[in-house]
């Protein structure tokens, strides 16, 4: 199980039931802590609807009570080839 | 000018600082996630040494210098001066330096370059192999950028601009940051780079020498290499990028090298800024891809952690544009005593000290602060007479007070150049960096009689003759008092 987090403005950008893209950011253990990927999902408030979990901050970084499960779908490059 | 004996490279800053009593050496290991952050906050805010951790989580081998400026001591042991001289006395020889011959800095060979000591190229690049800090809980990301220079050069021009720009870790190759439209990289990037969709070559210097990072981060129309000459009293030490033709600070600790996309941003922040808080909203920002990083053994990365008075950012950027925009009202021939922005005011107020020669002359300040490249980074000017000393507050805070007139003494400008980081913004300003301005004349009205209409003000030093002066003074003690310093 992966651990995960995401920044939203207003909880309405985690949609549930349908596929989302979202910026999530890495919270297991090791080097690559926080870093991102940009991913299309699906979210859901049941946490063990799927395999991860996902937990929310706010625009200002205020951590939300507010638990997810989530399960990536597929990362998204939006890199353009020439910077690969 | 005698000569100049400052600290060379952040190792000598480091030593120098230690050896003062103004840097602390922490031995135990350090946690990257979180603690190292807040052991510089603390230092921070209680104005205490300097950390230095020698051991770092997860990271073998580096280590981390935070608050390296945030107190004036500091910053006249980075200028090679006494840790004990006031700060009217590092202006004075700031501007002494500052107003100078050039220094032109010197292009060395790589090999004698330390920053090329460990390379990493291609496949190897990856950003978390250095200890990049979580610097506060519930920030965007791990923040690379937060005491360093950003390299860019215009490619036509040839200007060289150092600045300060804040840079997140998106991932391992990529880093995000806050470049406003106003600041100079933000113009090179919009007048040629943008319309182009040309990528722009970058280097990311961290650990600098003081003197460099106090460059970096002055509003100075000097270009910074020749600043850093002009400060330390010799030509900066530069070396060639490895991956493009940029010449970057050859003692600095760490250098990553790379391109700003033009057509590719990714999100960035939230993160504690230098005004106390997390004002600026999560956003797409200019995006910075690696390609190349360079470090010194032993690196040490250099951690500001801005959030409420005082840190480094408001310490050194207060300092800088305070005497920057005095350097710009003399040139304009302004009878200025001194200009001085206090750190705790999160340089928002520029207090300016003038002999009140002529009616409207503080409007006059004002609309050459504002309207200046230095404008942007405040939106409070107060202009008081030269009898008040802008060092001291309580004496400015009076002038404020008691001759600011609620009417007539303050102006206020609309619709100016703002940033998204003002706490006092409404959302929309915050959104489309809209400001507005006011000035606080504190002056006695030029018009008003001098003998019948200007009160007198009841002080001390002000109303007694010289000679009840001079006994009480030399009583003092036996009167009982305790000595005053």
């Amino acid at each position: 199980m992966n651990q995960w987090e995401v920044f939203v403005m207003d909880m309405s950008e985690l949609a549930e039931g349908k596929d989302i893209q979202i910026s999530i950011r890495t919270l297991n253990p090791g080097m690559h802590k926080y870093t991102y990927k940009h991913v299309r999902a699906q979210v859901s408030s049941t946490l063990d609807k799927f395999p991860d979990q996902l937990q929310v901050r706010m625009g200002r970084g205020q951590l939300s009570p507010a638990k997810f499960s989530i399960k990536v779908i597929e990362e998204i490059r939006r890199l353009p080839p020439q910077y690969s | 000018m005698s000569k100049i004996s400052a600290p060379r490279s952040n190792r000598e800053f480091i030593e120098a600082c230690v050896k003062a009593g103004d840097a602390v050496r922490i031995k135990q290991e350090v946690d990257w996630e979180n603690e190292a952050g807040a052991i510089v906050r603390r230092a921070c805010e209680l104005g205490a040494a300097a950390p230095f951790m020698e051991k770092i989580k997860d990271y073998p081998g580096f280590s981390y210098f935070g608050a390296p400026l945030s107190t004036y001591r500091r910053m006249a042991i980075s200028l090679g001066m006494d840790p004990a001289s006031s700060l009217p006395e590092i202006g004075k020889e700031y501007l002494a330096r500052t107003n100078s011959e050039p220094i032109a800095p010197v292009v060395i060979d790589r090999k004698d370059a330390p920053c090329k000591e460990n390379i990493l190229m291609g496949a190897d690049v990856d950003l978390c192999k250095l200890p990049v800090p979580l610097v506060h809980d519930g920030d965007g990301g791990r923040y690379v950028g937060t005491w360093h220079a950003v390299v860019t050069k215009h490619p036509v021009r040839g200007d060289v601009n150092w600045g300060m720009y804040r840079q997140m870790m998106f991932d391992s190759r990529t880093m995000s940051g806050a470049v406003f439209p106003f600041s100079d990289l933000g113009k090179q990037l919009s007048e040629y780079y943008l319309p182009r969709g040309i990528s722009c070559p970058f280097a990311t210097a961290i650990g600098l020498s003081p003197l460099a990072a106090m460059a970096a981060c002055a509003p100075s129309p000097i270009p910074e290499p020749e600043l850093v000459g002009m400060l330390s009293g010799e030509p900066a030490r530069l070396v060639k990028c490895e991956t493009n033709d940029l010449e970057v600070p050859a003692d600095a600790e760490i250098i990553i090298e790379g391109e700003i996309c033009p057509d590719y941003k990714v999100e960035e922040g939230p993160f504690g800024e230098y005004t106390g808080y997390r004002t600026s909203p999560r956003d797409f920002r200019v995006t910075f891809r690696v390609n190349c990083i360079t470090y010194r053994n032993n690196a040490t990365m250099t951690i500001s952690n801005m959030g409420v008075p005082q840190d480094e950012g408001q310490l050194l950027r207060s300092f800088s544009l305070g005497l920057e925009l005095e350097k710009l009202l003399r040139s304009q021939g302004i009878p200025v005593t001194g200009v001085y922005m206090h750190p705790r005011s999160t340089h928002h107020m520029m207090i300016v000290g003038v002999k009140p020669a002529y009616t409207g002359i503080a409007q006059q300040i004002a609309q050459l602060a504002f309207g200046s490249k230095l404008g942007p980074w405040f939106h409070m000017v107060m202009v008081v007479d030269d009898q008040t000393d802008i060092y001291n507050w309580d004496e400015v805070y009076h002038a404020f007070c008691t001759r600011c007139h609620p009417e007539n003494g303050i102006h206020i400008y609309r619709n100016t150049t703002g940033t998204p980081l003002y706490p006092f913004a409404t959302p929309h300003e915050r959104k489309y960096s809209i400001g507005s301005k006011v000035l606080f004349d504190c002056l006695w009205p030029v018009d008003w009689d001098k003998t019948n209409d200007v009160p007198t003000l009841v002080s001390f030093k002000n109303v007694y003759p010289k000679d009840i002066q001079e006994r009480v003074l030399s009583n003092w003690t036996a009167y009982g008092y305790p000595a005053v310093k």
